[in-house]
């Protein structure tokens, strides 16, 4: 496929967009339903993100304007750009070359990292700790989610994802690498700061986090890339772990029920503090992750 | 902005709008990274002058009028109130009055404490918590509005006794209800003592020691978590009190987890102490005569409100309206707490500190003129106060 094509409308792009904003809903109601509560309509992340695209966009005092309108889009096109390594809805990746999922890994950490610089660019407060937070549970979960998805990597011995999602696609490795799994998936909450790691926008402590001055197009940017960066995650973990997702009917079913389960887990948890998340993820989450890719790499050489 | 003193500081403003607040109040929290090293508090965005407006208004209308200084326990300012100025007048509520009273006071203590554990689990993140007890809050909300007529000023004080009666079928829907928040509470204690994430955000955090707490003056349900046996039901027994007598429920950690404990388990007593009333509810009158004019003389009038104690001092002069109305609510006591234990915790742990002594902001706000020697007393009328109010605000 062209890759413009597919950068622009579909698999990425466009419906990448959309389909972003529908798992969001999903997301969202999920959680409503298990809080005893009625949830959004279906339209509802349409209609924010659209109203919020429509809205002015105010630059607040003391944040460098290049910087603060820019931020979101380097975050959104990050998010996109990590997409063309995926695959998405039952196709394969539409772009591919060795070591991709290294690049792709670090797209996706582009989008934490904008948010933490456009938190650090403003002189408000909440803004500030919400970027020190953001920041600081990027190195907490990076390197174990990393790690998590190195293990099917390590197993196919090649670091391409397209190559790892085909050997994948007949082999359930959630069983052999139960870990990793979790790790992996756990991992995603934290890369997208759902409940119980939502320290960095704690609304009764810090507003909004690093997004408190976001306001219009900027924050509607960050929204979206937010949703790309849910269905890019959970497409690598289902691609990674759950046998694959090379047909559309795989594709949605497996991210659907892995959705389901980040909601079940959203909804279960007390927020952690930032330095127990920290603690959480070096303490247990590293180190069983390493346990897990140790073991791993020893069954390989020993086969 | 940070401050300019020498070392420049990091303060944290926490109102007077902010998500954690339900309520204005003005907190500035010092940050050393996340450690909280310094803070103060600045109250009065919600002065009404009630305490003045009592003064223009007859004795039965001030009843109306006290009972919305909270929207929250509104009941216990009636009740506190009915029964200083029926202190007053030498006049005492029909036992059964008496028992409608304490039912409603207890109710409404049930739906207070339900609304505290939603609000406090929502300061941790723990939205589900706060759902479901809101959810349930719903239940207790309805028996008041079912037996008053209204879900928040339920206005069932009238001075010597009350406005309706509990009749059986109220009772029995009563009954239901409690059944239904009795599971309910039992698995929030399940909750709030075995759920390890949330214990990781309450257990140790903002622990205040007996000595502590007699010093910092907390009364209430904040009081009793640090096991200062301090309930005025249990200390002298008012209105039907001392026919159906409660324990104060202690808890001797201190920390939040104690203060959730305490309320919880609050919930239990007040079931039991409504399930009593409602089984023995004596019979006869709903009111007594009450005159007019109450004769002069001032008295003190004290309750457990369901954030702690609730202190009236009333004075008449003789006529058909009081001469001074001071209501000492207690919220007031345990702000002072908090300022103390939040320095060296953890910003995150701020907002549950706060909401650990389930403060009521409203009711806390008054206005304090200081005379200087040599000058002359200044007498603050009603329209004085309000112009001053208007111009205050304007700034």
């Amino acid at each position: 496929m062209n890759p413009l094509i597919a950068l622009l409308i579909f698999p990425g792009g466009l419906f990448l967009l959309l389909l972003g904003l529908a798992y969001e809903w999903v997301d969202r109601k999920l959680v409503a339903r298990l809080q005893n509560r009625i949830g959004p309509r279906w339209f509802q992340p349409f209609a924010d993100v659209l109203k919020l695209l429509a809205k002015e966009e105010v630059v607040p005092d003391g944040a460098n304007p290049f910087l603060f309108l820019g931020l979101p889009m380097v975050a959104l096109a990050g998010a996109l750009t990590a997409a063309l390594y995926v695959p998405l809805a039952g196709l394969p990746p539409s772009y591919s070359f060795p070591g991709d999922l290294i690049v792709t890994v670090y797209l996706l950490s582009l989008m934490t990292l904008c948010i933490g610089l456009g938190g650090a660019n403003t002189i408000d407060r909440f803004s500030l700790i919400g970027a020190t937070r953001t920041l600081t549970q990027l190195f907490s979960y990076e390197a174990p989610f990393l790690l998590a998805l190195l293990g099917p990597a390590i197993v196919v011995g090649s670091w391409q994802i397209g190559q790892i999602a085909a050997y994948a696609d007949t082999r359930l490795l959630a069983l052999t690498q139960p870990v990793g799994f979790v790790v992996a998936l756990i991992g995603l909450m934290g890369k997208l700061e759902m409940p119980p790691f939502d320290a960095p926008e704690a609304e009764t402590e810090i507003v909004a986090g690093a997004l408190t001055e976001y306001s219009g197009r900027g924050y509607a940017m960050f929204r979206l890339g937010k949703g790309v960066e849910l269905i890019v995650g959970l497409a690598l973990v289902a691609a990674f772990y759950l046998g694959g997702v090379s047909d559309p009917l795989s594709f949605f079913g497996k991210t659907l029920l892995l959705l389901v389960v980040v909601a079940a887990l959203q909804s279960l948890f007390a927020r952690l503090r930032i330095e127990q998340t920290v603690g959480l993820w070096w303490r247990y989450g590293t180190l069983l992750a390493l346990a897990q890719l140790l073991f791993t790499i020893v069954t390989e050489v020993m086969v | 902005m940070p401050t300019t003193e020498p070392r420049e500081k990091f303060i944290v403003p926490i109102g007077p709008q902010h998500p954690a607040l339900k309520e204005p109040g003005h907190f500035e929290f010092t940050v050393d990274g996340e450690i909280v090293t310094g803070a103060t508090a600045r109250l009065g965005y919600v002065h009404r002058g009630i305490e003045k407006g009592t003064e223009d208004r007859s004795w039965v209308q001030n009843l109306y009028l006290l009972e919305r200084i909270c929207g929250i326990c509104s009941h216990s300012h009636a009740l506190a109130y009915a029964l200083g100025v029926e202190k007053l007048a030498g006049v005492e509520a029909p036992p059964r009055a008496q028992a409608i009273r304490v039912l409603v006071a207890e109710l409404e203590r049930i739906h207070s404490h339900l609304l505290w554990l939603g609000v406090a689990a929502h300061e941790a993140g723990f939205d589900t918590l706060f759902m479901y007890s809101w959810r349930d809050r719903e239940t207790v909300m309805d028996l008041l509005e079912n037996l008053t007529g209204n879900r928040v000023n339920y206005s069932a004080n009238v001075l010597g006794g009350v406005k309706f009666d509990v009749s059986v079928e109220q009772a029995d829907a009563i009954r239901r209800g409690l059944d239904f928040l009795e599971e309910r509470t039992q698995h929030y204690l399940t909750v709030v003592t075995t759920d390890s994430m949330f214990l990781r955000r309450t257990r140790g955090i903002a622990t205040m020691s007996k000595q502590q707490a007699e010093a910092l003056g907390v009364i209430g349900p904040t009081a009793r978590a640090s096991d200062v046996p301090r309930d005025v039901r249990v200390e002298s027994p008012y209105a039907a009190y001392t026919t159906f007598p409660v324990e104060a429920v202690l808890a001797t950690a201190g920390d939040l987890e104690a203060r959730f404990l305490v309320r919880v388990k609050e919930l239990f007593e007040s079931y039991r102490v409504i399930r009593e009333i409602l089984d023995r509810m004596p019979a006869g009158d709903l009111t007594a005569r009450m005159p007019r004019r109450v004769k002069e003389g001032e008295t003190v009038s004290r309750i457990e409100a369901p954030r702690g104690e609730l202190f009236y001092f009333i004075k008449s002069g003789g006529g058909d309206r009081p001469e001074r109305v001071k209501a000492r609510t207690p919220s007031m006591f345990n702000f002072a707490s908090v300022l103390t234990l939040a320095v060296g915790h953890q910003l995150a742990d701020i907002p549950m500190i706060m909401a650990g002594i389930d403060p009521c902001f409203s009711c806390n706000d008054r206005l304090v003129v200081v005379n200087r020697i040599g000058h002359e007393a200044d007498v603050w009328t009603w329209e004085k106060l309000r112009q001053y109010g208007i111009e205050y605000y304007r700034r």
